[in-house]
């Protein structure tokens, strides 16, 4: 291998990618959009749900329920209604994703022992959502009651309203969350966001700029030239690989200064991680180069591969742990979800490499198997 | 290196390139088929045939960049048969694919481009320095090192993709249509650096080309054809395998003169008013009187014999080896009524601006109907804005333009109805058969049904497409593409046909049918074309041209007007045998004969007095002992007219700039 030929390689590209607007754009601004447009969008908690109030009953004790759902940080209060008709108008239209509706005699069939059904309509056009919000609803109805019996046993028996409290709710439940400690779902997801940006934009830029020599021809400058395929890759992918690290410390910046996700772990192992990952990722735009002749082929391609697995086994969305046994499988197949163990790992558990070691070594061996393969398959005589 | 099989009783000592029974598939489809041939140090050996006749595959396979599927491929006595073999060879050879400049980095400068190059074949620092002062003064490129690729113009790039491919200094160049698409100043210019270098350096090249007049310009050559090598030799060797004589004259009618020439004769032409007949005789009387005969009645007039040009021979090959023609020379072509009086195009003063550039400047021209009018001239020198204003597709800064009696600036829609418009691209449906097709254009132009079916017997028949009536477009041989093309710009009759550089990769036999329709069309129907090309010995077919630089009209007349102006101001060109081309060449410029430049093995020089320059030149070269074979007169070609013309304008802008500049 001649060094002076691979910096040859290495520095044409380079010059080329910088004059190019078009790719520094697409280049630096892809991933931080993607991070951005991701990061807001794929919120998962289900918070400020608008909801909306019916009471029939007009009563201390129906106020005093309904407050509950008004100072909620889980609900956003829209309103106070007169009758069925309007509650109808507010959920068809979306502005309500649920309504609370108070019977009469809420009050005097409460205080008579008697039981009470309040309504509560909610949209179930999300199945998870609607799940979430019936949860909230359930707990606040059931701290409601609770307060309510505690009160009763304190009359009764006359007891103090701690003691009465501790016997009418007896078992208390003390949750702790670890690693995500006020259980936010962008500090979850946006490890893996930094995992998808950087599994998207490296194989398809790579793809395209080996493709487009191929399209214009150029290629030929090399098959017949003297210049070795590992010199001529080597300095093909150096540029691409520089580029995609500077992005992957971009999206590190990006996720705890903008974002403000904790870094609890090693800021070294990190960017080490996402080094092998970037080379990976390249690796995959290399191969998609060697298959496909032209750039829109490279493109549809490359998105195809890079994004499908990545959104459905990398654990973005769903934790692999929970996929089903094929799925599981396929996600072990992928190199995105090694690299988003090592995200999470590093941003909220703040483990090291005794920890992660597997994951590492796992995109070692894809970055080099990727090259090796790339490297098998590049052909200086091709057949057509 | 390998030991060779061959027995070296068989091998030329010089030879450098070495092919047998060279066979390439790819997939089903055969692209070269059993192709032998050697090349030899010191020549530059000429691959000819139109598009799909298999010389990219083969030079590809020859620069050790394509596999092939049988025979063997030898290249300085190592046979390219793996990649590891080919790398071996690679340092010695410089390859420049096909595609003007696309090779080339478009972002990188003039400079940056040469240095990749350069140290991507390890070229050490001081030998850079000074190859790149050299090449770039032999191509006048100094001026624009920091100058982005993609901002140089066509002729620029190439010589730029010349520079890249020999910064090695390798022994053998392989050349893929280098001259493709450049205009015919920068094209002449091309072979002057390349023989320039061969002489320098003792480099060989093996250069493709589609255009069959640069057949002479060779040492030595193969013509393909749909993969098949029909000939192979030096253009001496080729031209003596079909001897014969070339007759032109003016006859009329001219389509009556035609027809019974066609009776006798295999390769009867239009150029123009005259026609261009092939015999088999070599004797000039006996040719001549053969042709009268034949003509009976009609007589001609303005006699000339000349020898076959090798495009002449290649022809006669291909119509040797392909079936008598499937065209239907019965096809009649109705005289229309004319609805429309005075000339069939008139351009009155055109003026076209883009911003503070003055794309077309003062262009005026008429064209009768039943007239074929060539507008020539390099790219960006305003033809097509010129016919997109005339078409109404573009409206003209100043000026007028009449097109089939309507106005151009007012009756835009009449005019799409009365003229039909075909462009390079052949804007055809590759997916639609060639049925569907013209059903298609049919129905664009609003005929019934009864007259599409009336067009489409009558399409068919003119265009010979009988048995491919419900062939896929895109699988079509590239000539019956192009009449396909043009039977759907005729469709609609139209009164005035605008055809946009239509010939390009057309293999000679197709050209030379195309332009068989169009001439029947002109006289027979009296439809008025409008031709653009660079292809200039398509121009010879055009009745009146028209050379366009720099957006202006700068030359005007027939073929043979504009050759005689050039003969009067410039004088005749002679054609000098040595057997020391090289050196006898550098003897002339030196003795004073300033425009001596070599064309394949034989020296070109114009003289305004042939009979006191022959003298001159003689003894200038026999005073340095090279032997002359023979110094004979050459006709010019529109190729000369052009670059005279376009030289001589150059000259005189580069002489204003200095004064205004001094």
């Amino acid at each position: 291998m001649n060094l002076s030929r691979v910096a040859t390689v290495a520095s044409k590209e380079w010059r080329e990618m910088v004059r190019d607007r078009m790719f520094v754009l697409l280049a630096f601004l892809l991933p931080v959009l993607w991070m951005l447009v991701f990061g807001y969008g794929l919120v998962l908690d289900v918070e400020e749900i608008p909801v909306v109030v019916l009471d029939r009953d007009h009563s201390s004790l129906s106020r005093d329920y309904l407050y509950r759902f008004v100072t909620s940080r889980y609900f956003d209060f829209k309103g106070s209604l007169n009758d069925d008709g309007e509650v109808g108008v507010w959920l068809d239209s979306g502005k309500a994703r649920a309504a609370i509706v108070i019977p009469e005699k809420f009050e005097e069939r409460l205080l008579a022992g008697q039981p009470v059904s309040v309504q509560t309509l909610i949209d179930g056009t999300f199945p998870l959502r609607a799940d979430i919000t019936k949860g909230y609803v359930i707990a606040i109805n059931g701290a409601f009651s609770g307060d309510l019996l505690a009160d009763y046993v304190a009359r009764t028996r006359g007891l103090s309203r701690k003691g009465a409290d501790r016997l009418a709710r007896p078992i208390n439940l003390e949750v702790r969350y670890l690693y995500n400690e006020e259980v936010r779902s962008a500090w979850s997801t946006i490890p893996a966001l930094v995992m998808f940006s950087l599994m998207l934009a490296p194989p398809l830029l790579t793809a395209l700029g080996i493709v487009r020599e191929k399209e214009s021809g150029s290629i030929y400058n090399i098959y017949s030239a003297t210049a070795g395929k590992v010199e001529y890759l080597a300095g093909k992918l150096a540029p691409y690989v520089l580029v995609s690290f500077v992005n992957a410390v971009v999206l590190w910046l990006l996720a705890t200064l903008w974002f403000g996700v904790p870094f609890k772990g090693n800021v070294m192992l990190f960017l080490f991680s996402a080094l092998l990952f970037v080379l990976t990722s390249t690796g995959i735009g290399l191969l998609v180069s060697i298959v496909v002749s032209t750039q829109i082929a490279a493109l549809i391609v490359t998105m195809i591969i890079a994004t499908l697995p990545t959104i459905l086994f990398s654990g973005l969305i769903v934790p692999v742990s929970s996929l089903s046994p094929g799925a599981w499988a396929q996600a072990h197949f992928f190199p995105g979800m090694y690299f988003t163990n090592i995200a999470r790992g590093t941003f909220l558990k703040g483990v090291g490499l005794d920890v992660l070691w597997p994951e590492v070594l796992a995109l070692a061996l894809y970055a080099a198997a990727l090259r090796l393969v790339g490297y098998r398959l590049f052909t200086k005589r091709p057949r057509s | 290196m390998k030991e060779m099989e061959t027995e070296p009783s068989s091998q030329h000592s010089d030879t450098v390139v070495r092919v047998s029974q060279f066979v390439k598939r790819y997939k089903k489809h055969v692209a070269v088929d059993g192709v032998d041939l050697e090349v030899r140090r010191g020549e530059i050996y000429g691959l000819i045939g139109p598009d799909g006749a298999g010389k990219s595959s083969l030079m590809k396979a020859i620069a050790g960049v394509l596999t092939y599927g049988e025979g063997t491929v030898e290249v300085f006595g190592t046979l390219v048969d793996s990649e590891r073999a080919a790398e071996l060879v690679k340092q010695r050879i410089g390859f420049l694919p096909q595609g003007l400049g696309l090779n080339l980095y478009p972002d990188l400068s003039v400079e940056e481009n040469i240095d990749f190059f350069a140290r991507l074949r390890l070229v050490p620092k001081h030998e850079l320095a000074e190859r790149k002062a050299r090449l770039l003064a032999m191509t006048r490129l100094d001026k624009f090192r920091e100058r982005a690729m993609k901002d140089l113009s066509g002729g620029m790039k190439q010589k730029l993709g010349l520079i890249c491919t020999l910064i090695h200094d390798p022994e053998l160049a392989i050349l893929d249509e280098p001259t493709t698409g450049v205009d015919p100043v920068s094209r002449r210019d091309f072979w002057a650096i390349l023989a320039e270098f061969l002489q320098e350096r003792g480099m060989t090249a093996l250069v493709s080309t589609a255009y069959m007049d640069e057949a002479a310009r060779f040492h030595r050559l193969s013509f393909l054809s749909n993969g098949k090598q029909l000939v192979s030799g030096t253009p001496a060797e080729v031209q003596a395998l079909v001897p014969g004589s070339m007759v032109t004259f003016d006859a009329a009618p001219q389509p009556e003169a035609m027809a019974r020439l066609k009776a006798s004769y295999r390769q009867v032409e239009a150029l123009g008013p005259r026609l261009h007949v092939f015999t088999d005789s070599t004797d000039a009387a006996q040719a001549v009187s053969q042709i009268e005969t034949a003509l009976g009645d009609v007589k001609p007039s303005n006699v000339r014999v000349d020898e076959p040009e090798l495009e002449d021979v290649f022809v006669a090959l291909l119509l040797r080896r392909a079936e008598r023609q499937a065209a239907d020379d019965t096809v009649s072509f109705p005289t229309t009524n004319r609805d429309y009086h005075g000339p069939a195009i008139e351009a009155k003063g055109l003026v076209r601006d883009f911003g503070p550039f003055r794309a077309v400047d003062q262009v005026t021209f008429r064209v009768e109907p039943g007239e074929i009018f060539g507008l020539l001239g390099a790219n960006g020198a305003g033809k097509t804005t010129v016919i997109k204003m005339l078409t109404g597709i573009m409206p003209p800064t100043g000026g007028e333009g009449w097109v089939a009696g309507a106005a151009m600036k007012t009756a835009g829609d009449t005019i799409k109805e009365r003229i039909g418009y075909m462009s390079q691209a052949f804007a055809l449906y590759l997916d639609l058969t060639v049925v569907e097709n013209i059903r298609l254009f049919a129905g664009i132009y609003g005929l019934d049904s009864r007259a599409t079916e009336e067009r489409l017997r009558w399409i068919t028949a003119m265009a010979g497409l009988h048995g491919y009536e419900s062939s896929q477009t895109g699988r079509l041989p590239m000539g019956v593409r192009q009449r396909l093309a043009l039977g759907c710009a005729l469709v609609h009759r139209p009164r005035v046909l605008f055809l946009d550089e239509p010939t390009s990769g057309v293999d000679p036999i197709g050209r030379r049918r195309f332009w068989e329709i169009l001439s029947r069309l002109a006289r027979e129907e009296g439809v008025a074309i409008l031709v653009t090309t660079h292809y200039l010995t398509e121009a010879e077919h055009c009745d009146h041209l028209a050379l366009m630089y720099a957006g202006r009209i700068v030359a005007e007349g027939s073929p043979s007007d504009m050759k005689s102006q050039v003969e009067h101001e410039a004088g005749r060109l002679l054609e000098i045998d040595t057997d020391v081309p090289g050196q006898a060449c550098r003897q002339l410029k030196g003795a004073g004969f300033s425009g001596a430049a070599l064309y394949g093995a034989k020296i070109h020089v114009l003289s305004r007095n042939p009979l006191e320059d022959e003298e001159r030149l003689r003894e200038a070269l026999a005073s340095d002992g090279v032997r002359v074979k023979a110094v004979s007169e050459r006709p010019l070609s529109l190729e000369d007219v052009f670059v005279h013309r376009v030289m001589t304008l150059e000259q005189q802008e580069r002489a204003a700039s200095r004064e205004t500049g001094a």
